[in-house]
């Protein structure tokens, strides 16, 4: 036998007391929120920010998200990022972060019905004091005992442009409802340029709902150069529909759960799909969320952002763009179609006010303006700090969110950025990886939540206690 | 740092598997069997105190026990004793409730226990530990601490399901099913590497979920294998079917899911009277003559996958296997050579006759089935007969049982027995309740002590159909105290009843529930971050777990997930424009001029398939059994709509104890395959040493490190 120098009956030299401080990080964004372990490469969870809701009931996650009576689908964000419905939000956080990431949990002894006695229980007067005294503080230990997180500190991210109030309710839910350590709010630019080994950066944050440019210098966010604009996930979804019923003939969106099966068919002719029966009217905001999935599917492989020298509407550019084989795209129900000039189309709004599907619209409302797309932004943020950080934000070009995982993005981008400052050194830097892209913040918390030295920032529990929920402010800058 | 270079032997691992209902475990990995040893998954709370005494109790003191324990007074000597009866569920804890660790306390006292069971006082034992995808950070923490400290393990392996089912099977990419008794998991990998996963089936403590949309919420919340034993009790509820027989139908080959027929209502062609009796009229000639056989392959409709010819063979051999188990120095050992042999005569005449056509499992062989003159598929019958096995326990005041003496695992063996080859091809689910019968099950272990010996040949004789198919078998009684015998014998009988079941035995298998895996399967593939694995993932679809074993399930979930998602072969057009390029990153250089999509027409025939390599180029990069970063590897731009293929991944051939067992349990397969690699490989190179080294946390590892070295010192991910 090999020898053994192993002694395996030597007891380990000091018994460990319970596992180490497990710090949580958790990023609410508009299509997904994400969770997990601080120090780990990706979030554990990550779930649609969406929600199921019947009655009063609240269902998530993506597998209850399935065709039922009287099934909406809600978000407990807002179109700008920022959670709007704050009971939803602490109820699917708590679902994340407390069923999903810790191990069930007894009943604490009090609640377990097998304690009822006589004697257990403390008489309350009538000013809501423990009439026996010495029991308050056990008691009140106790209960923070049974709260969820009462051991796992918090960091948690935000948008640049959070409202102060919805701050300091983050950091009440937090501290209250789940009696959490320590707790810290990071804005999400700030942990992007983190991810990416970056304290000084331009972050152009391609999301769902939003995009956004913002400066970063020295790991602090230059507040002037904040710049968003709708231009995002979502938008792209708007283009597609337009462009979907525009085109002949129109094609309606099927989504998957209502395909039972279907048969191949030629390419521009009526599907043939058997349909799936629900004896329960199906919500539109199911439906909704269903087609985006599709929409999603479609973005992934036939979406592309034009990247030739030239706009796409520089005279001749469409029509060469017609002129090539163009992307197949099979909808659910079988019905497929080859997408040639529209596929870049689509997305060229992004970059070119003009070309966007509705520009031609009387109604100003609903048209892109200039400083909407993403070079206008970029501007804008730039020309919105000192001059002398420009040259080093351009050679720091962070580029993140699920939205600029689209084909070719990185080289118009590339391209829009060395027209609108020649002569600059322009460095983009992003992720090869699509889920370092789709989890940027995610990870930048991840990184900075296990570094020893961000212990000394956490704002403890005690300080909460003795400062209120203003802390937030004074202290998360 | 000397000793993590030490190896251990092969045959000094244990490897442990544990599921909600049913633990595989073995020591030694050196044979690569199947699993010798299964545990049901299940403790007692010890019954000393009263219950009021126990509430004074903190919670953590409360013993377990791995069978039910009470004290009684024993009537011949009038003074009070423990007794364990290993047939008893009262109080059972079941420690592990749809993948979640619910009762953490009992599942380490039930971990203690298997080892216990299987390791000898010597202790340089390295364990390799399967954990559920379910099992959050800090059980896997909690686990490693306890192992650590109360136990003198000096290597502990945790691994993933999912990724030991990929080392079981070796294909480097896989999405793996794991159909389980209450959950169902989708994992899929890339590359040894989970890259997605999704599971259904609720968490004991959720509230009931409504999944049919009627406005109840009905406990449907779980799914796997438990949903359709639940399902199909729901439909005989009016044969009074109760949770076991149903159990038993499931199990039996009466019971199977039909093929998806995309234009049928039902989307299944259930047999009408009418059917039955014209395919009676043309098929049976070439049932019965054309040698292939397998009564419930050959329809029309289905066409029979070679999943299901082996399946059929595997429940034929089942049998020999069965028989071979016996070896012959205990037969003679026990006196009834002469017996013996005449009935292996009988039966070999017997299988002789029935032919090919004759199930594993003597259920059709025996005189119901052989009577009628017609086979028919099952599938195209209306009606078929199952047997129903129950074991009646009861207390008779006799002191001598006639064959078998009170030996400690008799009871177990006498009920497990008959059951096992009833089940031949689909027994693994409930656990046979004890070991005794396990050491039986394999024939190249060595025989553990004592007790199992003896009794090997009296089960053995009661499956035989022929000698008595109804009548009680009870020649077969056995004690259930132990040590010290009794007057009143505890004597279980196993009774065979037949009952014959109508087109419940193909409706049980709801369209809902197998919607629900399918999709889970679908979004858990097309939600994997980089596009370009989610082909290789559709093309190794591989369903793992014993509730995976209800025929025809399998089968049913690709046609449907075929004829729902498949992208058409007219489609594949958009291969032509598509090249893959690796803009990925671009260097501000001005390099990347994207000359690719500008590569003008290149027809299907001009370049590459870009998929094939794609494909190729993965293929080549893999290293098996290393987990490779995934920031070294090439971002491909693969940008093609998904899946254009779905098929099952291959399962291997060169394994043939494993092709009988099935490779549903390839888990087991694949923790002894890793175990090797973890514990046993020698003389590898500095990448791989270092590999290795990452793959199981060490005590030398665990003192300095603590329980949390297990996140990083595993194969969780």
């Amino acid at each position: 036998m090999s020898q053994q120098p192993l002694a395996s009956s030597v007891q380990p030299t000091d018994i460990y007391g319970g596992d180490e401080v497990a710090a949580i990080v958790l990023d609410p964004g508009y299509c997904h929120t994400r969770a997990g372990f601080a120090g780990e490469e990706m979030p554990k969870q990550v779930i649609p920010s969406f929600y199921g809701q019947i009655g009063e009931r609240e269902l998530f996650g993506d597998e209850y998200i399935n065709p039922r009576a009287n099934f909406e689908v809600k978000n407990y964000m807002n179109r700008d990022s920022v959670v709007e419905d704050w009971d939803a939000a602490a109820n699917l956080w708590e679902w994340m972060l407390v069923e999903r990431l810790q191990p069930p949990r007894p009943l604490p002894p009090s609640k377990n019905g097998l304690n009822i006695g006589d004697d257990g229980d403390v008489v309350m007067d009538e000013d809501g004091n423990p009439s026996a005294p010495p029991a308050e503080g056990a008691e009140e230990g106790a209960e923070e005992y049974e709260k969820p997180l009462y051991e796992n500190p918090l960091l948690m991210t935000e948008a640049p442009w959070n409202s102060a109030k919805a701050r300091e309710k983050a950091i009440e839910v937090v501290m209250e409802t789940w009696s959490c350590p320590a707790f810290w709010l990071s804005k999400t630019p700030v942990l992007s340029a983190f991810a990416a080994g970056k304290a000084t950066a331009l972050v152009l944050d391609v999301g769902g709902a939003n995009t956004s440019v913002t400066a970063i210098h020295d790991g602090m966010v230059l507040k002037r150069s904040v710049q968003r604009s709708h231009v995002g996930g979502l938008w792209l979804s708007g283009q597609i529909r337009t462009m979907l019923d525009g085109s002949e003939p129109k094609v309606d969106i099927v989504p998957t759960f209502m395909v039972e099966n279907k048969k191949p068919v030629e390419a521009g002719q009526p599907a043939e799909a058997r349909l799936r029966k629900f004896d329960f009217p199906i919500s539109n905001s199911f439906r909704a969320y269903e087609e985006e999935r599709v929409l999603t599917e479609f973005k992934e492989s036939v979406v592309e952002v034009w990247r030739s020298p030239g706009r796409l509407l520089t005279p001749g550019n469409e029509d060469y763009a017609r002129s090539q084989p163009g992307r197949v795209f099979e909808f659910p129900d079988g019905y497929n179609q080859m997408w040639r000039e529209q596929r870049y189309k689509v997305a060229e709004g992004m970059w070119d006010e003009n070309a966007a599907y509705g520009a031609n619209n009387a109604d100003e409302s609903s048209r892109l303006s200039k400083s909407q797309t993403i070079p206008g932004l970029i501007k804008a943020a730039l020309d919105g700090v000192d001059v002398d950080v420009r040259p080093n934000l351009l050679a720091n070009v962070v580029v993140t969110g699920s939205t600029s995982l689209l084909n070719g993005f990185n080289d118009r981008l590339n391209l829009e950025l060395g027209a609108l400052y020649p002569g600059m050194k322009i460095k983009i830097h992003a992720a090869g990886l699509t889920s370092e892209r789709r989890f940027g913040a995610w990870i930048g918390g991840s990184i900075l939540g296990s570094l020893g030295t961000f212990h000394q920032m956490w704002i403890s529990r005690t300080e909460y206690q003795e400062n209120g929920a203003g802390i937030v402010e004074k202290r998360c800058k | 740092m000397s000793g993590q270079g030490s190896k251990f032997r092969e045959e000094q691992v244990l490897i442990i598997c544990p599921g909600s209902q049913t633990t595989l475990a073995q020591m030694g990995c050196n044979e690569l069997t199947p699993p010798q040893h299964r545990f049901p998954t299940r403790m007692f709370p010890s019954g000393e105190s009263s219950s009021e005494e126990q509430n004074q109790q903190s919670q953590q003191q409360t013993s377990w026990r791995p069978f039910h324990t009470f004290s009684r007074i024993n009537p011949k000597t009038g003074a009070e004793e423990w007794v364990e009866d290993v047939d008893s569920l009262e109080g059972a804890v079941y420690p592990i409730q749809g993948g979640h660790i619910t009762n953490m306390d009992a599942f380490l006292a039930f971990l203690e226990h298997v080892h216990s069971v299987l390791t000898t006082t010597y202790h340089n034992t390295p364990i390799m530990l399967m954990a559920s995808p379910q099992w959050t950070r800090r059980d896997c923490e909690a686990i490693a601490r306890y192992i650590f400290e109360k136990t003198k393990t000096p290597a502990l392996c945790m691994i993933h399901s999912g990724v030991a089912t990929q080392y079981g099977l070796k294909w480097p990419h896989l999405t793996v099913v794991d159909v389980g008794y209450e959950k169902v998991d989708v994992t899929c990998i890339y590359e040894g590497r989970v890259v997605a996963h999704k599971d259904v089936g609720a968490k004991p403590d959720d509230e009931d979920i409504d999944e049919d949309g009627s406005g109840e919420f009905n406990g449907e919340g779980i799914s796997g294998g438990e949903v359709f034993t639940r399902r199909l009790m729901e439909l005989l509820k009016d044969q009074d079917f109760d949770h076991e027989m149903a159990e038993q139908l499931k199990k039996s080959n009466v019971c199977e899911v039909l093929p998806y027929v995309p234009d049928a209502p039902e989307l299944m062609e259930l047999p009408t009277a009418e059917s039955a009796a014209a395919t009676a009229a043309s098929v049976p000639v070439v049932v019965t003559s054309s040698g292939e056989g397998p009564m419930m392959v050959t329809t029309s409709t289905a066409p029979a996958t070679a999943e299901d010819i082996d399946a059929t063979l595997n429940g034929e051999d089942k049998v020999i296997d069965e028989e071979g188990v016996l070896d012959v120095a205990n037969i003679v050992a026990s006196g009834n050579t002469r017996e013996f042999l005449a009935k292996q005569e009988k039966l070999k005449a017997e299988k002789a006759k029935a032919g090919p056509g004759r199930k594993g499992k003597g259920q059709e062989s025996d005189a119901s089935a052989a009577a009628k003159p017609v086979r028919l598929p099952n599938s195209k019958r209306v009606k078929a007969i199952f047997h129903y096995e129950e074991s009646i326990t009861e207390d008779v005041p006799i002191a001598p049982p006639v064959t078998a003496p009170p030996k400690e695992n008799g009871a177990a063996a006498a009920p497990a027995a008959p059951k096992d080859v009833e089940m031949a091809g689909a027994d693994a689910a409930p656990a046979p309740p004890t070991e005794g019968e396990d050491a039986k099950k394999d024939d190249s272990a060595p025989k553990p002590e004592d007790g199992a010996v003896k009794e090997e040949t009296k089960p053995e004789e009661q499956p035989k159909p022929e000698s008595a198919p109804t009548e009680p078998t009870a020649e077969a009684p056995a004690a259930a105290a132990q040590e010290e015998p009794v007057p009143t014998e505890r004597v279980t009988r196993k009774v065979r009843r037949d009952i014959e079941v109508g087109l419940e035995r193909f409706l049980f298998a709801d369209r809902k529930e197998i919607d629900r895996i399918v999709t889970t399967i679908y979004r858990t593939i097309q939600n994997i971050d980089d596009m370009y694995m989610r082909p290789s993932c559709w093309e190794n679809v591989v369903f793992v777990g014993n509730g995976a074993r209800i025929r025809g399930l399998r089968d049913n979930i690709m046609q449907t997930l075929q004829s729902r998602h498949l992208i058409s072969p007219s489609s594949a057009t958009m291969f032509t424009s598509e090249l893959p390029s690796n803009i990925g990153t671009p260097t501000g250089t001005g390099s990347q001029t994207p000359t690719s999509s500008f590569a003008g027409p290149s027809g299907p025939q001009g370049g590459v398939n870009p998929l094939l390599q794609a494909a190729t180029a993965a293929a080549s990069l893999q290293i098996p059994g290393q987990q490779q970063p995934g920031e070294m590897q090439q971002t491909h731009h693969f940008h093609s709509q998904t899946p254009t293929q779905i098929k099952l991944a291959p399962l291997p051939t060169y394994l043939q104890e494993w092709t009988k067992n099935g490779f549903e349990e390839s888990m087991f397969l694949g923790a002894q395959v890793a175990a090797r690699l973890a514990f046993c490989i020698h003389n590898l190179d500095a990448q791989g040493v270092e590999a290795q080294r990452l793959m199981s946390l060490s005590r030398v590892e665990y003192n300095e490190l603590g329980p949390k070295g297990i996140r990083s010192h595993s194969m969780l991910f």
